[in-house]
């Protein structure tokens, strides 16, 4: 087994039982799931626990309804309803078909139960308005449009998704992505510094040569993050399996497409190493670990700078920032995995943000290399810039 | 005999300040070489350089007749003065990977070292729950698990108690008899003078003795008395240098003095309880040569 294997599989097994790993793995999605399944817990409550029953004050004696309870006197339906045997009830004025007025009466305040009962309500006055139209009119005149949305161009028809998931599913998408880049970059620097700070990166040394080093580093982490990508997906595919009502609204639109998926893996190998060989320079030069993730935010800043443009980006996915921000290494996965999946983004622009990415990626493992080599051991001294310069010019 | 190491003039520097300038020395096969000289000297760079882990400016090192080379790695054994270990790993598993890393299955020479070394009841306890003392023992196991042929030690002395330093010293003895090579690195001098057959002790960068300890020794004269006494001692006539340490002293004689004379001297002063007339040891060797430059 070449060596670099042997520390890939070493740096995997050590860090995926890291506390660290497991709370970003786990936690993170937990995490998620727990606030939206809250959310939609809290909205659920009101309407399905008790059934409302709701009474009625017709003034104008156009109004009829098997559903609800018809009072002829207002004095017997406030009594009912503070005797709790109806829920809500509401009186239709005189001139209601001039104003539109309705005046809704309940035993407590419920914003959400509001809008159930409005819901109830409007039914009744349309069922009864269209009393003479056909079952069809009625339909249409309570949901009117059913929209499905089109982009027409030289190749022909391409369905889009609309409303919620364009914003959430390229965002969710990208965060998870970054997330697992950050971490097991991150995981690269401490495990660096680690070695350097326990001065067992000597001992190592003595076996292995810096670039293996290096490699199996970059490669069992690199490993370690994409094992996270994968725990991400499992998730996200139980969630589709198990299919609770409440999100359903959701997960009827979200289209995770294969392509968008194997892009999405390319551009988070390559994303990774890029930053994978900057935390390793950074981690060669850093005394502390302190130190050496103050030097580390920089990067991370600069790569979640699609984050914070992400509205931009995601209403302007063709225009020229977005471009840029997909071709700059540091911020072109990210940006890339937002557009592609809410739009059509041009082969060749995707060609040259890969090639600048491979470059690079090449590039920044080349240099740290040098610098490992040159100031792995230089123990409480940090190389000034030119010093760096110097380190990486030589050998 | 055939050299296990050649090293021809050596020079590295840093930020324009010569840690190692123009060192040439040779190691054969099977001897144990004593790598000598103050904190600071240079010694750590020269092992570093001797395993690759930072580059020479100039000069040549080959090593078991080869150029260094990651396979040659494979066939030495490094204790590092700075120590270390993963904290959180067992015994076990720290063994298992740095002998996986020389590629080697290492679980049963590991045990056997453990055994040997009186740590094997340990073997599941993590690094951080071990004493320094356990901690260096492990790592001079770590050094050897894989029976290389070269074993570089950098101060396998420094602070281990005297039951474990004669522990160390014993496994180092012993492993010279299997025929090993043994670069020993350290600046306690008068522990390589009892071990090694020949040292290179180097002074501020530069290489100042090479050669057979006897034959550095008797170069210096046989102008040395080892005393031990009980009382106060002077300055005596004849006595060139004195290095008192209480009831122990060296004294250097100057050149054409008589023994007995400065004999018949201390008992005046003295109880003397031994006097042997000896070659100086090689601290006193050593200081001579830096006050000298």
């Amino acid at each position: 087994m070449s060596k670099w294997r042997i520390i890939a599989k070493h740096e995997y097994l050590t860090n995926i039982k890291r506390k660290e790993f497991l709370f970003v793995t786990f936690g993170v999605p937990l995490f998620i799931i727990a606030i939206m399944g809250l959310s939609f817990l809290l909205i659920g409550i009101g309407g399905h626990n008790e059934e409302n029953k709701i009474g009625y004050v017709d003034n104008t004696g156009l109004f009829d309804s098997s559903n609800l309870t018809k009072y002829t006197d207002e004095d017997l339906a406030r009594k009912d309803l503070l005797d709790n045997k109806i829920t809500n009830y509401f009186v239709i004025p005189e001139n209601y078909t001039a104003t539109g007025k309705i005046i809704i009466y309940s035993s407590k305040k419920n914003f959400a139960d509001n809008m159930k009962i409005e819901d109830q309500i409007r039914n009744f006055l349309l069922d009864n308005l269209l009393k003479n139209e056909t079952s069809d009119i009625i339909q249409r005149v309570k949901k009117p449009i059913d929209p499905e949305y089109f982009t027409l161009n030289e190749k022909g028809l391409k369905s889009e998704d609309s409303g919620f998931t364009i914003i959430l599913l390229p965002l969710v998408f990208s965060m998870l992505f970054s997330i697992s880049i950050f971490a097991s970059s991150g995981f690269l620097l401490q495990s660096v510094i680690e070695e350097k700070e326990n001065r067992i990166m000597e001992v190592i040394l003595s076996s292995v040569s810096h670039k293996d080093l290096l490699t199996g580093k970059i490669i069992g982490l690199g490993a370690l993050g994409l094992t996270q990508v994968f725990i991400y997906l499992t998730i996200a595919a139980v969630i589709l399996l198990i299919n609770p009502l409440a999100l359903n609204l959701i997960i009827s639109q979200i289209h995770i497409s294969i392509p968008l998926l194997a892009a999405g893996i390319i551009y988070f190998i390559l994303g990774y190493i890029v930053f994978a060989g900057i935390m390793a320079g950074v981690g060669a030069i850093a005394t502390t670990s302190r130190e050496g993730q103050q030097i580390a935010v920089i990067f991370s800043l600069t790569g979640s700078f699609p984050f914070m443009f992400s509205q931009f980006i995601i209403t302007n996915p063709n225009e020229i920032f977005a471009k840029a921000l997909s071709i700059f290494p540091l911020t072109s996965p990210i940006t890339m995995i937002m557009r592609l999946s809410i739009t059509d983004v041009p082969l060749y622009e995707i060609i040259v943000s890969i090639i600048v990415l491979v470059f690079s990626a090449y590039l920044t493992i080349e240099i740290s290399v040098r610098i490992f080599r040159a100031s792995l051991l230089m123990y409480g001294k940090k190389p000034t810039i030119k010093e760096l310069i110097k380190y990486v010019r030589q050998s | 005999m055939e050299n296990a190491v050649c090293v021809l003039n050596l020079s590295k520097s840093f930020n324009g300040q010569n840690v190692v300038r123009d060192i040439s020395f040779d190691i054969s096969k099977g001897e144990i070489f004593g790598l000598i000289g103050p904190n600071g000297a240079g010694k750590t760079t020269i092992i570093r350089m001797l395993l690759d882990i930072i580059r020479p400016d100039s000069g040549e090192i080959r090593i078991l007749d080869d150029r260094l080379s990651e396979e040659i790695k494979d066939q030495i054994g490094y204790l590092p003065e700075e120590r270390g270990l993963y904290k959180k790993l067992t015994v076990f598993e720290t063994l298992a990977y740095l002998g996986a890393l020389k590629e080697i299955d290492s679980k049963k020479r590991a045990a056997f070292l453990l055994q040997k070394m009186g740590m094997l009841q340990h073997k599941d306890k993590k690094i951080s729950e071990l004493s320094k003392g356990m901690q260096q023992k492990i790592q001079i196991i770590a050094a050897i698990i894989h029976d290389p042929d070269f074993i570089i030690l950098d101060e396998p002395f420094s602070g281990l108690d005297p039951v474990n330093m004669k522990l160390v010293k014993d496994l180092i003895m012993e492993l010279g008899k299997e025929g090993k090579t043994i670069l020993i690195s350290t600046h306690m001098m008068d522990q390589v003078e009892r071990m090694c057959s020949r040292i290179f002790m180097i002074h501020k960068g530069e290489g100042v003795l090479y050669g057979k300890i006897d034959e550095i020794k008797s170069r210096y004269g046989k102008n040395t008395v080892l005393l031990e006494f009980e009382g106060e001692l002077k300055n005596i006539q004849g006595v060139k240098k004195m290095n008192n340490s209480g009831n122990y002293a060296e004294l250097i004689l100057e050149p054409g003095a008589d023994p007995t004379e400065v004999l018949k001297k201390l008992a005046e002063m003295v109880r003397v309880s031994k006097f042997e007339l000896s070659m100086p040891s090689l601290n006193e060797i050593f200081i001579q040569v830096v006050e000298g430059t």
